[in-house]
């Protein structure tokens, strides 16, 4: 070899070695920049429509039925002592009143005293899916239409794309198929899209009666003489179909390996369910409880770097104020089994994890006509009172026993989530740069 | 210079047959007519809704109509898991595994493969394949002994243009 391509091929070569490494699997070039501050993220969308008063602000019946019993019914999430009088959001005694014992709280320590505390956060928005689409897109959900995809793009996007995560490693878990929630795993934004979506899954519907005539028996093939010859075939025809001036179908991007882990979660899950060995809370009596459950079962088999679950029976105060406080009692018991699984069933997971908890909005200041059994009055979701909500968050990171924040002083913003998460992960410049957040969209962190 | 009458005679006819030899030339052209080609599946570029496909999927290997209960419910199913494609998977897979589904034997296929071909492309696709498209399920069918209606059926119920209309 002589000086000159000796020179010539060593050039190449380094210049090789340079780009190469940083071609990921997804086609992102450049890997993440930005220090992360845990590798894996858990929100709960505490939604359903949560009335400040009977939450953060621990005024039980005090400010909504005119009965003076105060205290705080979310014992895992925040401090304070639990209503003396007129317990009604607990269990059903054998004999007694309903609901009249609490469900012993499962952290030791709560996540107040764990985290950080904004008691006094705006919402952007009155309605569940505009909140939905304001907590997963860090915009304002104004001109966001119903039964239509997000017009920014969700976190689960910025994190496909700015990070290279898999798809299997972004879940979206919801408690229904309804009020456009499986919309909203993606947006229609042209620079995101399917493309970068997540796995949703509304487990609740999938593994329940009519998941088990129609899911659960799936015929297994075999992997090599079966399955490979089958998706040679496909391959095939879509080959043939595409090189014809086919349409591209819309795929969020599993792999064959990451479909058919998901497929064997599935075929697992139906067997737990079956044998009554689904991770689900002590007291697992409605929708959220069970749906959180689920979600144990999603975080302890693919280990997601970040995992959204949707919770709503609250939104039952429309016309059950009863109901209501059983199912925020039940929301705060589903929240702190979800973060004792991770701490102590998940050890991948367990202390490299944060946890946010916030609801999509508020609820009324004053109530509708409609009674329950106690006589209570109901609650929609209209007026001012509607846009005060309040976000938690603990774990790897996050300062402890902090608020930031009060009534007299309103602090931060539900757009906020967003780039709170990209910046757990390490990708809040390439969100930012973006230039698709509201403005005055912060980081929490940078509210401090 | 005498000239005979037979030596004029003979310039005469020469010079008709010449001349009558002597043609304009005619100019040819041999060309293609344009004509506009597009490919058998290019008017298929409508999405399937979840209940065309289901609908239609459940017809394709069960040769009658899904019950409206049953559409439903496998509708929400559908809208539960947001990978479209590993539903249909799912869905697909657990429809196989029914008794009455209605594919043709092994025996029957490899009996006549360009008839099971033909066969399956006009259920699944609505059209036929191209000898190309032929050939190589052909090909493939032949050479791999345990490939079975099945997965054949399997493929075309999963394809990319099955999704489409």
């Amino acid at each position: 070899m002589n000086r000159r391509n000796f020179i010539k091929k060593l050039g190449t070569a380094t210049a090789a070695a340079m780009v190469l490494p940083y071609i990921l699997p997804t086609g992102r070039l450049f890997a993440a920049t930005g220090s992360q501050l845990a590798p894996h993220v858990v929100f709960v969308m505490f939604a359903g429509g949560v009335r400040q008063q009977e939450s953060v602000l621990q005024r039980y019946l005090a400010d909504s039925q005119q009965f003076s019993s105060e205290g705080n019914i979310m014992s895992n999430m925040l401090n304070g002592a639990a209503p003396a009088l007129k317990v009604a959001y607990g269990t059903d005694p054998g004999v007694g009143p309903r609901g009249s014992i609490p469900i012993p709280p499962i952290l030791g320590q709560t996540l107040q005293s764990q985290g950080l505390l904004f008691p006094e956060l705006r919402a952007t928005t009155a309605g569940h899916y505009s909140g939905y689409n304001t907590l997963l897109t860090g915009n304002t959900g104004t001109t966001q239409g119903l039964r239509q995809k997000p017009i920014y793009p969700t976190i689960f996007e910025y994190l496909r794309r700015h990070a290279g995560t898999p798809a299997s490693k972004v879940w979206f878990v919801g408690n229904t198929i309804g009020n456009s929630l499986p919309l909203l795993n993606y947006s229609d934004h042209a620079d995101y899209g399917v493309a970068y979506g997540a796995n949703f899954l509304a487990p609740n519907l999938t593994f329940g009666s009519s998941g088990i005539t129609h899911l659960s028996n799936a015929k297994v093939y075999h992997p090599e003489e079966e399955m490979a010859p089958m998706l040679q075939m496909k391959y095939f025809l879509n080959n043939s179909y595409n090189s014809g001036g086919g349409v591209i179908l819309p795929n969020i991007g599993n792999t064959d390996a990451e479909k058919q882990e998901i497929k064997d979660f599935v075929r697992d899950t139906f067997s737990k369910v079956q044998t009554n060995q689904v991770a689900f809370p002590p007291i697992n009596d409605n929708g959220d409880l069970r749906n959180v459950g689920f979600a144990c079962e999603v975080i302890r088999r693919f280990r997601p770097t970040l995992t959204v679950v949707n919770l709503s029976s609250v939104d039952g105060c429309h016309s059950n104020f009863t109901g209501y406080l059983r199912s925020l009692h039940r929301a705060d018991h589903a929240v702190g089994y979800l973060w004792n699984f991770i701490q102590t069933q998940v050890p991948d997971m367990a202390g490299e994890t944060v946890i946010l908890v916030s609801p999509e909005h508020g609820r009324n200041l004053n109530p509708n006509p409609i009674l329950d059994e106690n006589d209570w009055a109901a609650y929609d979701h209209s007026d001012a009172n509607s846009l005060r909500t309040f976000s938690l968050m603990a774990g790897k990171g996050v300062p402890s026993n902090l608020i930031r924040g009060s009534e007299a002083n309103p602090l931060g913003s539900s757009m906020d989530h967003v780039l709170t998460m990209a910046e757990i992960l390490g990708i809040k410049s390439q969100v930012q740069m973006s230039g698709l957040l509201a403005p005055g969209t912060q980081s929490l962190f940078d509210r401090i | 210079m005498r000239i005979s009458a037979s030596q004029l005679l003979f310039a005469t006819l020469l010079f008709l047959v010449l001349g009558s030899a002597c043609r304009r030339d005619e100019y040819l052209i041999y060309d293609v007519d344009p004509i506009g080609v597009t490919g058998l599946n290019t008017g298929k570029n409508k999405l399937k809704t979840n209940s065309q496909y289901i609908s239609i999927l459940y017809a394709n290997l069960f040769q009658k109509a899904l019950s409206a209960n049953q559409l439903v419910e496998i509708n929400n199913l559908i809208e539960s898991i947001g990978d479209k494609q590993l539903a249909h998977e799912i869905i697909v897979s657990n429809l196989m595994n029914r008794n009455d589904v209605r594919i043709p034997s092994m025996q029957e296929m490899r009996a006549d493969v360009d008839g099971f071909i033909n066969e399956t492309y006009k259920r699944f696709l609505v059209r036929e394949p191209t000898e190309s498209e032929r050939s190589w399920f052909r090909n493939f069918i032949q050479t791999n002994t345990f490939v079975s209606p099945e997965i054949v059926y399997l493929s075309f119920a999963l394809c990319d243009e099955y999704q489409f209309y």
